[in-house]
């Protein structure tokens, strides 16, 4: 896609969210309800909102230590009798799957929810091998239902009305249409709980891993993470090389914030903390477990001082629940695995900055989303970054300049604010000049060229004739008032 | 399967990324690293202050799981015995009846304190039958132990209410501890639509840094690891809010969950 | 006595010279002297958050030349300010001369509200203001200068008002600058959102400290003939009752 064509999309994909009654109703009880839930519960911390703080120190210790923590990590789990498995790219991660799937005759899989899941697109590599895979998670299950992709990292399928999911049910299951919630999720649960009985491997993400005991952790309100984890023979975890810390100590901190950002929550439903396969002695549990460390980029990003605190982030959402972009386009409007503000950082670091630029420059760097953030990663500073970097184009990015025109202008600029007197011919000149624009009360009403976005909607100010500079001098002589 | 390469590689690329050597992997390491027999004064305050619990602490720790419990949808019993433990599951028993097929039966923990509950006898005139997930594998071939592992599996699949015990409950999240353990079986509290379980009020903890700072400093409580090769964290019952942002009980697994703690 | 330099951002100085009036005569009434020097230009925020570095570090060389031998700057604009205190440190990462002349310029310069309300401890400024408002906090204000209690302080002493707060009050506006006609869409609809909850709060007036997100909201407000006063906090507190002196 040229890059004009992925600007005029999700120009597009934007406007067609805004118009979408249903999803701005639920965008908008996402946001009221679990956006100011979540900065509450973090006012209720014992130690107060200041651990986010000291959160951030410590994923920040962590991600500039990573390779002693990895190790420590994987040789634990090795010690317990579990596989370790690094992958640098999505396609090795999802080719070790497949083969595991194959030593053991996989027909079908349940998964856990897993945004890095998504993002080595696993489902669509297991389903071309005519491996059954069923999302477990409500929210996933639905959209998987109807073939759509999650709209939210944490409510996946929050864009869908109960009408919706109750057609959605009748179509695909055939059970009489019903569209109340609670008898939607007993359908489910039951449509699900068969998977669960018969598949053959579970697969799930990890929210967290703690290095020195050498497990991973998955949080579920539902449960279903826990049932993928202990119901199949075979599970396999696949965690993006960054979500570990080292100590009991430091997952304490992390995990009450990750439970607080994503849900509101002291400590969410269900977590399981694997460290291993269930050994002969035990009576149930997989008899195999796998974990897969998913590079895929990450190094890159690493590798760059000005980025590597988007590594600190450990997926819990918080930020979209606040952000007032997100907030009217919703997740699907990106048109990529991460969404929101985590999103618009973490998509052009990943797939490219030209191809995704309008994730990081159609944001009105409000600072909402650190001030949410579970971990205070500065959000804001790193959009910035990245404009910086589409500015002028980076090699090391293999990123180009976004647009000569723009250059110009602001190489004009910049001259004129270092020429007081022509800054001040300039502003008179484009002050008699606007006279040519039409206006209603006194108020423009139409512009041409960049302005046109504005005018559409809204009016604009004209330029006084007479600008505050020419007043000040005649009424800094009047007295002052005594 | 993983060749020592690739991971060799994978933590080569991180340092070049991070630009730094191997040398400093050994520093660095004991400088991020906490050593569980070398607590800081902080963890040691932690795990001193629950060592020196007494009854009316952990009273006072059982009201505030009590009140906890309520929005999470977790029903917290006190009781004074065992007996009435038993009495209770006797109870439940007769009041309600399976979700998925016809015929009423339990599944239980090999465990000292589930097994003293005697359910076997308490459930006897109702004629439903106690199932104990647990087998001893000592001496097994592969195939007899994958015969009785599908039994137990059967028997989970089958009951629809799973007694346990825990290691522990934390009071400010309302949650139980479960270490997983050979005698254990983890889906008793995960394919029964009910899930009863039984502790001692001395198993109360306040929170999760409690928890940890006792797995990790407390020699007693550490055994052979920090953790086991696998432990479960449930605070009350599943839920899911993924219709509309409507809160639904029961998505997977359990939809009830009893706790009843014994205050002797 | 008193005095201060005032900076006044493009926005003020060109389209809403009136803020600046007010300005003007607010510090005359409550002694404050001041000066104005002739050769300020733009701040250069436009370019940085565009990501043209470069071209702002020349409006901020510019700013700092301008402006390094003033004791106290005041701006009414928080982002202007956010962008002196904030971001000119980081522009010169590379040039520590010029990055101390940076920081210490930085800290001289300050809103109009944290200037009164935390240099001066000025809270009653004498103003009369006969209606209902309510005050939209502006992003750049609230967050990187931790600035929102100081003007419902300044607002909380104007006689003859009554205060209500808005639902989403520091919700952004959907101004962001060059965001606003990049995006016309997203920006509009979050414009939009502000509106209804400045018009549901029931004020006949909405106070702010950026003319940006003002200008934003009352672009709107006209486009749509609604009948709500935008006012930058300088006007409101530059207000007297009708006849007095
Ligand atoms: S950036 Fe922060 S708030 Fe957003 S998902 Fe990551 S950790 Fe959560």
């Amino acid at each position: 896609m040229s890059h004009d064509a992925a600007t005029k999309k999700y120009a597009q994909n934007a406007a067609s969210a805004i118009k979408d009654e249903i999803l701005q109703k639920a965008l908008n009880k996402i946001q009221s309800g679990l956006g100011k839930a979540t900065a509450l519960s973090y006012q209720n911390l014992d130690e107060g909102p200041d651990l986010r703080l000291a959160a951030h120190d410590i994923r920040e210790k962590t991600i500039n230590n990573l390779d002693v923590v990895l190790t420590r990590l994987a040789a634990k789990i090795r010690e317990n009798g579990g596989r370790v498995y690094f992958a640098r790219t999505g396609e090795q991660a999802v080719e070790y799957c497949l083969k595991i799937a194959r030593q053991h005759h996989v027909k079908q899989v349940v998964k856990g929810k897993s945004m890095v899941t998504e993002e080595i697109r696993l489902n669509p590599a297991f389903e071309a091998r005519g491996i059954e895979v069923n999302e477990t998670d409500l929210g996933e299950y639905i959209i998987q239902l109807a073939g759509e992709k999650p709209s939210h990292i944490i409510a996946p399928a929050a864009h869908k009305t109960r009408q919706q999911v109750g057609r959605l049910f009748e179509r695909k299951l055939g059970v009489p249409y019903t569209e109340d919630p609670p008898e939607l999720t007993r359908i489910a649960r039951k449509a699900l709980r068969e998977k669960f009985l018969t598949a053959d491997m579970g697969i799930s993400g990890c929210n967290l891993a703690c290095a020195q005991t050498g497990h991973i952790t998955v949080v579920s309100n539902e449960g279903n993470i826990r049932m993928a984890t202990t119901l199949p023979k075979v599970h396999v975890a696949i965690m993006g090389m960054e979500r570990v810390v080292p100590n009991l100590e430091d997952h304490d901190i992390l995990f009450r914030l990750l439970s607080r950002g994503a849900a509101a929550q002291k400590l969410g439903g269900c977590v399981s903390y694997i460290g291993g396969p269930a050994g002969p002695e035990f009576p149930d549990g997989p008899e195999e477990f796998h974990l897969v460390i998913l590079d895929n980029g990450r190094s890159r990003i690493l590798a760059d001082p000005k980025f590597r605190e988007i590594l600190c982030c450990i997926r819990c959402s918080a930020c979209l629940n606040v952000c007032p972009v997100y907030g009217k386009i919703g997740g699907h409007a990106y048109d990529a695995t991460y969404c929101g503000p985590i999103g618009a950082v973490l998509t052009p670091l990943m797939e490219g900055m030209n191809q995704a630029k309008d994730l990081c420059l159609g944001e009105s760097l409000c600072g909402a989303c650190q001030q949410a953030c579970s971990v205070n990663i500065d959000l804001p500073r790193m959009l910035l970054e990245l404009r910086y970097r589409l500015a002028y184009g980076d090699d090391q990015w293999e990123t180009q300049p976004v647009s000569v025109a723009e250059k110009t202008i602001h190489q004009a600029w910049a001259f004129l604010a270092g020429h007081p007197a022509l800054y001040r011919a300039f502003l008179r000149t484009f002050a008699l000049g606007q006279k040519i624009f039409p206006t209603s009360r006194g108020m423009i009403t139409k512009m041409p060229g960049p302005g046109a976005g504005w005018t559409r909607s809204r009016d604009i100010q004209p330029l006084s004739q007479t600008p505050f500079r020419k007043r000040f001098k005649k009424l800094n002589a009047k007295k002052a008032h005594g | 399967m993983q060749t020592n390469t690739t991971e060799t590689q994978f933590i080569k690329t991180l340092r070049t990324a991070l630009g730094i050597g191997q040398e400093s992997a050994g520093a660095r390491a004991a400088k991020i690293f906490t050593d569980p027999k070398d607590p800081s004064p902080e963890q040691a305050a932690i795990v001193k202050t629950i060592k020196s619990r007494r009854d009316k602490d952990h009273m006072a720790l059982l009201h505030h799981l009590s009140r906890e419990a309520v929005p999470l949808n977790l029903n917290v019993i006190p009781v004074k015995d065992k007996a009435q433990v038993s009495k209770a599951i006797a109870n439940l028993v007769k009041e309600t009846g399976p979700e998925w097929g016809a015929k009423k039966s339990v599944v239980q923990w090999d465990h000292p304190l589930v097994n003293a509950l005697d359910l076997k006898t308490a459930l006897k005139d109702q004629n439903v039958p106690v199932h104990t997930a647990a087998f001893d594998t000592t001496g097994m071939d592969d195939l007899t132990r994958s015969k009785a592992r599908d039994r137990v599996r059967r028997q989970m699949i089958d009951s629809y209410i799973g007694v346990t015990s825990a290691d522990f409950c934390l009071a400010d999240t309302a949650t139980l501890v479960m270490k997983s353990r050979p005698k254990e079986a983890r889906a008793v509290s995960l394919l029964p639509s009910i899930h009863v379980a039984v502790i001692g009020k001395e198993q109360m903890l306040t929170n999760l840094k409690e928890l940890y700072a006792l797995l990790k400093y407390d020699p007693e409580t550490r055994e052979a690891e920090l953790l086991p090769h696998h432990m479960t964290l449930i605070s009350g019952p599943s839920k899911t809010a993924d219709i509309e942002l409507v809160m639904v009980h029961g998505a997977h697994g359990p939809r009830k969950l009893y706790l009843y703690v014994i205050t002797g | 006595m008193t005095h201060a330099t005032l900076f006044i951002q493009c926005i003020v100085d060109g389209m809403y010279p009136e803020v600046g009036e007010a300005m003007v005569s607010l510090f005359q009434r409550l002694g404050i002297t001041m000066d104005y020097p002739e050769n300020q230009t733009c701040c250069g925020q436009p370019s940085f958050n565009a990501g043209y570095r470069k071209e702002a570090a020349k409006a901020a060389k510019h700013y700092i030349e301008t402006f390094e031998d003033s004791e106290t700057i005041v701006c009414p604009s928080g982002s202007c300010v956010s962008m002196v205190r904030h971001h000119y440190p980081e522009l010169f990462e590379n040039e520590p001369a010029w990055k101390a002349r940076a920081i210490a310029v930085g800290k001289r310069t300050f809103e109009l509200t944290e200037y009164l309300v935390d240099v001066l401890h000025i809270e009653n400024t004498g103003a009369y203001y006969d209606g209902t408002i309510t005050y939209h906090d502006s992003c750049h204000l609230k967050r990187y200068l931790g600035v929102a209690a100081q003007p419902r302080t300044l607002i909380s002493q104007v006689r003859g008002a009554t205060f209500v707060e808005m639902k989403g009050c520091d919700t952004c506006c959907g101004f962001g600058g060059a965001f606003s006609t990049k995006y016309p869409d997203i920006s509009t609809a979050m414009v939009r959102e502000k509106v209804k909850n400045i018009l549901d709060s029931g004020a006949d007036a909405v106070v702010g400290c950026d003319m940006g997100c003002l200008m934003n909201i009352k672009g709107y407000l006209t486009r749509n003939t609604l009948n709500v006063r935008v006012m930058h906090i300088a006007q409101l507190l530059a207000g007297k009752k009708a006849g007095a002196v």
